[in-house]
C-alpha cells in the first residue's frame, strides 16, 4: 500500500509498465476525467487542493510517459530505485523494457508454430531496441493471412472469440465463420472487409494486408461456388 | 486449519449493503437470488435488515408467519425452521424480524447465534440483505460474508455514504484483528475525520500503527489486500453514470488502497418501479428488460469472479 505521493507514474495512470503509448494516452484521458474538479466520486474523499495536486501529477506522468525519450529516462530511474524495498511490486529489471519489444509478441520464434524452423536465424529482435509500431513484425512472418492463420494469431495472443467480439463489436458467429472460412455464411464482401480490418487492429497486425489476403481467398472460393 | 475449513465449505455467503437507504439493496438482492435460482443453484435469501425488513415484498410474498424474530426470541430453535418457500424453485427466504420492538438491535449473543446458524444452512448461496446505515450489526454482517457487495446510486449522497460504509467496515475489520487496546483506541480516534493526530487515510493509520508496533502494522497491511468489496451502480441513466463506478474504483485504490471490484451496473427503467408497485419480482415480471439483463450480468461476474472493464463498454 502506498501513499498517493509515492505512486510511480505508471501506478498513477493505472497502466502496466509495459503499456504502449496508445494505451497510456487512453488511460490518461480516462483518469483525467476521474480526477477533474467536481468529480462526483471524489469530493467526499479528497479536498479540492488534493484533487488539484493529483491532477497535476497525472499531467506530469502523462507528459513523461508519452514521449519515448523521457519515458526511457524515467524507466531507468525507476529501475535504479527498484532496489529499494519501498517499491513492493518490483518488476524485475527486464520487465520494464522487454515487453515493449516482445509485445508484438507473435515474433517469439521459439514458440511460434507459425514461423517454422527456417526462420530461426531471426531470433528475438534485440530486446533493448524499442519497437515503434506494433504492426510491422508480425506480417513479416506470416506470408498469407487465411482463416486458420488468423485463429492461430488470436490464440497466441490469448484472446478468446468473446474478447475479439467485445472489442470489434462483430458477432462471434461471424468471427467463427471468418476463422473457419465458411464463406457462404458471411455477409457481403464489403462487410467482411470491415470486419477483417477491425479484427486485424485488435490483433495488432496490419489491417490492409490481412484484409486483402483474406479477401483474395474469399474471391477465389466464391468464384468456384458460382461456377 | 482455517484454510481447510474454507475449502470444505462449499457454500458462499454474499452480503449486499451500501450505507444509504432506498438505493435498491433489497431489489438487487431479491433479483440476484432469483437469477441464481434459475441457474439451478440452491439459494437462500436472508433479510438481515432487522427492523426494516421488506425483502419478502420484492419477492411478492405477503407478510410471512415465521420470521427471524421467532428465531432470535428462541421461539424456534433452528434457523432452518423459519425458511419459507417462495414461488421460485430453489429459492428460500428467511424473512426479517417484524414484530418486536428491539428487533433492530439484537444483542451480541443473538447475533453470533444467527451467524453460527447461517454457516450451517444447507444452500449453495446465502444472500444477506443488509439495512441502511453503518451500525455495528450491519458492518458485522457485511464482514462476516464471503463477498460484500456495495450498491450505490450515481448521486453524491449515495456515493458519500458508500465511502463512509467502506471506511467503517474497513476500520471495524482492523479492530477485530488487533488485540492491543492502545491500537484499538487509535483506530477509533482515526475514524473521526478531524482527529488531532492528522490521520486522514488508512495509509496514515497504518504508518502510525507501524510506529507503535511494526508487526501489527504489517498485519493490517495484509488486511487491506484481503478486503475486496464489490460495487454495483444502480439506476444508471447515462454513460457518465457508468463511469462513476470506474471513478470510485480508482479513488478507492488511491485513497484507501482498497481494491474495489466493479461488478456492473443496473440501468434505470420504469419497469422496476412498475414491478415493485405490482409486488412482483422484476426478473419474473420483466425478464427481458434492460435492468434484468444488467442483473444477470452482475450475477455472471460474481460467479466467474470477474469485473467489468472499460473496454467492455463501447
Amino acid at each position: 500500500m502506498k501513499k498517493i505521493e509515492n505512486l510511480n507514474y505508471y501506478e498513477l495512470l493505472e497502466v502496466s509498465p509495459t503499456a504502449t503509448s496508445q494505451e497510456i494516452h487512453k488511460a490518461y484521458e480516462q483518469i483525467r476525467r476521474v480526477y477533474e474538479p467536481n468529480s462526483l466520486a471524489l469530493y467526499s474523499l479528497f479536498t479540492p487542493e488534493e484533487t488539484a495536486s493529483i491532477t497535476q501529477r497525472i499531467e506530469e506522468a502523462y507528459r513523461t510517459l508519452v514521449y519515448d525519450e523521457q519515458r526511457k529516462k524515467y524507466d531507468a530511474m525507476l529501475r535504479g530505485r527498484d532496489v529499494l524495498p519501498d517499491l513492493p511490486p518490483p518488476p524485475p529489471e527486464e520487465m520494464k523494457y522487454q515487453p515493449l519489444s516482445v509485445q508484438p509478441m507473435l515474433t517469439l520464434p521459439a514458440e511460434n508454430r507459425y514461423i517454422g524452423a527456417p526462420k530461426s536465424p531471426a531470433p528475438k529482435p534485440a530486446p533493448p531496441k524499442p519497437v515503434p509500431e506494433m504492426v510491422a513484425p508480425v506480417s513479416q512472418f506470416i506470408a498469407e493471412f487465411n482463416g486458420s492463420a488468423i485463429r492461430m494469431l488470436r490464440e497466441q495472443k490469448g484472446f478468446t472469440l468473446r474478447h475479439i467480439a467485445d472489442s470489434t463489436k462483430v458477432g462471434t458467429r461471424y468471427l467463427e465463420c471468418i476463422e473457419a472460412e465458411v464463406f457462404q455464411k458471411l455477409p457481403a464482401r464489403a462487410y467482411i472487409r470491415g470486419f477483417l480490418i477491425l479484427y486485424a487492429k485488435t490483433l495488432g497486425c496490419e489491417p490492409e494486408k490481412m484484409a486483402s489476403d483474406y479477401l483474395k481467398r474469399y474471391d477465389a472460393a466464391m468464384k468456384l461456388i458460382k461456377k | 486449519m482455517i484454510e481447510l475449513q474454507d475449502a470444505l465449505r462449499k457454500k458462499e455467503i454474499w452480503a449486499i449493503g451500501g450505507g444509504k437507504g432506498g438505493i435498491g439493496k433489497s431489489l438487487i438482492t431479491g433479483n440476484i437470488g432469483i437469477t441464481l435460482a434459475r441457474l439451478k443453484k440452491k439459494v437462500l435469501l436472508v433479510d438481515a435488515d432487522l427492523g426494516g425488513a421488506n425483502l419478502h415484498t420484492t419477492l411478492g410474498i405477503g407478510v410471512p408467519d415465521m420470521t427471524l424474530s421467532d428465531f432470535l426470541n428462541r421461539r424456534v430453535e433452528n434457523l432452518q425452521d423459519v425458511i419459507i418457500k417462495t414461488s421460485i424453485p430453489n429459492l428460500g427466504l428467511v424473512s426479517g424480524a417484524q414484530d418486536f420492538l428491539d428487533a433492530a438491535n439484537p444483542n451480541f449473543a443473538q447475533k453470533t447465534r444467527l451467524m453460527r446458524h447461517l454457516e450451517t444452512l444447507d444452500a449453495d448461496y446465502v444472500l444477506l440483505d443488509l439495512g441502511a446505515g453503518t451500525s455495528f450489526n450491519i458492518l458485522d454482517f457485511f464482514l462476516f460474508a464471503d463477498h460484500g457487495i456495495l450498491v450505490v446510486l450515481p448521486e453524491p449522497t449515495a456515493i458519500e455514504n458508500a465511502y463512509r460504509f467502506i471506511k467503517s467496515a474497513f476500520y471495524r475489520r482492523f479492530k477485530r484483528v488487533v488485540a492491543d487496546q492502545n491500537i484499538k483506541n487509535l483506530i477509533d480516534a482515526a475514524m473521526d475525520q478531524k482527529n488531532a493526530m492528522g490521520i486522514r487515510t488508512p495509509y496514515d493509520l497504518i504508518e502510525r500503527v507501524k510506529s507503535m508496533d511494526r508487526e501489527v502494522g504489517e498485519i493490517l497491511e495484509l488486511e487491506v489486500l484481503k478486503f475486496r468489496p464489490k460495487l454495483v451502480v444502480n439506476q444508471v441513466r447515462t454513460k457518465n453514470d457508468i463511469q462513476i463506478g470506474f471513478a470510485m474504483k480508482s479513488a478507492c485504490q488511491k485513497f484507501f488502497g482498497i481494491n474495489l471490484e466493479y461488478l456492473g451496473y443496473v440501468e434505470y427503467d420504469d419497469c422496476v418501479w412498475q414491478s415493485i408497485r405490482s409486488k412482483r419480482p422484476l426478473t419474473v415480471e420483466y425478464p427481458y428488460s434492460r435492468p434484468s439483463r444488467c442483473i444477470e450480468r452482475v450475477v455472471h461476474n460474481l460467479l466467474r469472479k470477474e469485473q467489468i472493464t472499460r473496454s467492455m463498454l463501447y
